[in-house]
């Protein structure tokens, strides 16, 4: 019986190994560009903004807000305003069809008063651009339920890939040249079996895109 | 006896009944009404120095667009956005003009020698992209707006059109109407932040406030 018993833990922790070591497949490659120093002040704040001009989709606002929580959390936090209190705050120069697309625009809004009165009522050190998309592709397989009377299920499989690119554009305030860039690239296969029960095995793309890029930003900001 | 109690509440239950599949099977039918609100931040301008009077036409204040679905061809969504509208425009107005008199008509303007000019906007066109139409992974929204500034006496100064737009994420489990209303408020921000930018480049309107030195 004691056996038996040491054979089932056994296996169910393998299974649960296995089933672990599967919903965790997820590649994050990160790139950063240098173009000029950094470093920012316990009174200054960054902004991070999402792009919106793109024809067939957008940068979600979900993953701006994720990107600024780990930016403003952990060790050596920066203080990121909100984007909405900002693009609220700047209206109507930061709107999808007025916001700037280069520095040459940024310089040409700071140059009206009451803009660079108002960027710098926030102390805004580093203006951060999120421009990209998780996609989803290669999905297969099936999984079909039924209920009846004497109770339900689920049989089958399926699979699909998330595809995370995003790339940060860091602009310097001070000196109203882009200070650098970074790029993260995260892909990831998700599983769903199906017995009985469906058992989701989430690839994590999205959150690790994030935090990846995330602490990348703090690094790059802070100047270390 | 109570058998017989039971036999009495039978056909009660029976129209309940029926009385429920016919509301579900209804409202299955109907077109889902959207009203779009919306708040609207005050845009960050120079006021320009001139007391404007506003006349608002009844199309702009009860404004509604109607989806057609193409495979039925009857209306399955109603937009309605009249009271959002007005709500820009009260918002931006005031923070571009000086002074701002609401009209009960345009003709009212004659009556107070303080307006130096009349706005009317209108609404001309309003398109609706969904999800599941487009096979994008965005709401958009289009509309098209004719602008009309006039002496109080009605005379034309400038007359000009502007469109805007708006699109929203088509995000995992978010509803048409929540995608929709997102949609709309983006294109009404973009119609508020082109109008401000741009209100003093229109040519006419350049000319004329040019003409009567009110140029900020």
């Amino acid at each position: 019986m004691k056996r038996f018993l040491h054979g089932s833990i056994f296996k169910a922790v393998a299974i649960f190994g296995l089933l672990m070591s599967l919903c965790a497949c997820t590649t994050t490659e990160i790139d950063e560009f240098r173009q000029g120093e950094t470093g920012i002040a316990d009174h200054e704040s960054i902004v991070i903004l999402g792009r919106r001009q793109n024809n067939n989709y957008e940068t979600e606002g979900s993953f701006v807000q994720c990107v600024a929580n780990v930016v403003s959390s952990g060790s050596r936090p920066i203080n990121v305003v909100g984007e909405q209190e900002f693009l609220d705050a700047m209206f109507p120069f930061f709107e999808p069809r007025t916001a700037p697309m280069r520095t040459g625009h940024l310089r040409e809004l700071m140059d009206i008063d009451v803009a660079k009165s108002k960027m710098d009522e926030y102390g805004i050190e580093y203006i951060v651009w999120l421009d990209g998309i998780t996609q989803r592709s290669e999905q297969a397989g099936s999984i079909s339920c039924t209920i009846g009377p004497g109770g339900g299920g689920c049989f089958g499989f399926g699979t699909w890939q998330d595809d995370s690119n995003f790339e940060a554009e860091i602009w310097d305030m001070d000196t109203l040249e882009t200070a650098g860039s970074i790029s993260t690239d995260a892909n990831g296969q998700s599983y769903m079996p199906a017995l009985v029960v469906p058992i989701p095995l989430i690839a994590r793309v999205e959150a690790n895109a994030c935090s990846g890029l995330g602490n990348q930003l703090k690094q790059f900001i802070n100047g270390s | 006896m109570q058998e017989t109690k039971l036999q009495q509440h039978i056909p009660g239950i029976i129209k309940a009944a029926s009385c429920f599949a016919l509301v579900l099977l209804l409202s299955a039918c109907a077109a889902s009404t959207i009203n779009i609100s919306g708040s609207y931040p005050s845009p960050l301008v120079r006021k320009i120095p001139i007391t404007v009077g506003v006349y608002y036409p009844e199309e702009l204040r009860n404004f509604s667009f109607i989806e057609i679905d193409d495979y039925t061809g009857k209306d399955q969504y109603i937009i309605n956005s009249g009271e959002s509208q007005i709500e820009l425009f009260n918002t931006v107005l005031p923070a571009l003009f000086e002074n701002v008199v609401m009209l009960e008509a345009p003709e009212a303007a004659l009556s107070d020698s303080s307006i130096d000019a009349v706005f009317v906007p209108a609404i001309e066109e309003f398109q609706l992209g969904l999800p599941q139409k487009t096979k994008l992974k965005v709401y958009e929204i289009w509309m098209k707006y004719n602008m009309r500034l006039s002496n109080p006496d009605g005379e034309y100064i400038a007359d000009w059109v502007m469109t805007a737009y708006g699109k929203a994420p088509n995000e995992n489990f978010q509803s048409v109407d929540s995608g929709v209303k997102d949609a709309a408020v983006v294109a009404m921000r973009d119609l508020a932040a082109s109008f401000t930018l741009g209100f003093s480049g229109i040519p006419e309107v350049n000319d004329w406030l040019r003409d009567n030195n009110h140029l900020p």
